[in-house]
């Protein structure tokens, strides 16, 4: 099955959810289903600004395995953070998204 | 141009742009218009304005939502405002992404659209300016 993740909520899903469950499970080839995407609102996009340790090592797992990390443009820009993305992330909106899914999309989006 | 919160000056980072451009972009057209331009991304633009002798006295416009089209879109509005037609076709696509440089490049080729915009309004203006139509 492959999946794509939209962290929506900043509660604990970054620190905990991805870096404790998710992106482990990925760097060790047990997941459990095949990640197409990942897409971050609001403050979970910290994650992807250059130099973060999460996000390095999400960024390294996502290269190998072919999994697209995107930003939400408007709260990228909001944060002034747009700029300071690791490289080769892109920050875009939902035609952006579906755009870049549409090559492979996924069989379930799961909000987190 | 609108001021900031308790009379500061406005910010000029694109998500300030961007909250008074979705406002202006809702505000609906003026009464001398551009043509629709649209892009390879299938975004468009569509610049409208009034003048009044020689001076742009007010834009407004109608364009894709998109974030960053609308950060450039609005500044564009603000530097054209009181301006001469001739001054703000000098406006270009340059000083937009050298006025926002934390739009990544590959969003970029917005402030062309939105350049390309803006000339077609004073292409028009012009042609109104030249039969005596301004009001």
């Amino acid at each position: 099955m492959k999946v794509a993740y939209i962290f929506a909520t900043q509660r604990h899903n970054v620190s905990y959810v991805l870096a404790k469950m998710i992106l482990p499970q990925l760097e060790e080839g047990r997941h459990g289903a095949e990640v197409i995407g990942m897409f971050f609102f609001e403050d979970n996009n910290f994650v992807l600004v250059d130099g973060n340790p999460i996000g390095a090592r999400l960024v390294k797992v996502a290269q190998e395995k072919n999994i697209l990390l995107m930003g939400c443009d408007q709260c990228c820009y909001e944060r002034e953070i747009a700029d300071r993305l690791f490289a080769g992330v892109p920050i875009g909106c939902f035609p952006d998204l579906y755009k870049a899914l549409s090559g492979n999309p996924p069989d379930q989006v799961i909000t987190l | 141009m609108e001021g900031g919160c308790c009379g500061t000056t406005p910010r000029r980072s694109v998500s300030d742009y961007l909250d008074r451009g979705l406002r202006r972009n809702r505000a609906g057209l003026r009464a001398v218009r551009g043509v629709v331009c649209r892009d390879r991304n299938d975004l468009s633009a569509h610049f409208s304005g009034d003048l009044v002798a020689d001076t742009i006295r007010s834009i407004g416009f109608k364009v894709s939502p998109c974030a960053t089209l609308l950060a450039y879109c609005e500044m564009l509005a603000e530097l054209a405002t009181g301006r001469s037609p001739t001054a703000a076709w000098n406006l270009t696509a340059a000083d937009l992404a050298a006025s926002l440089p934390e739009v990544p490049p590959p969003k970029r080729d917005r402030a062309i659209l939105a350049v390309a915009a803006l000339h077609s309004l004073l292409l028009h203006a012009d042609q109104l300016a030249i039969a005596g139509e301004t009001p």
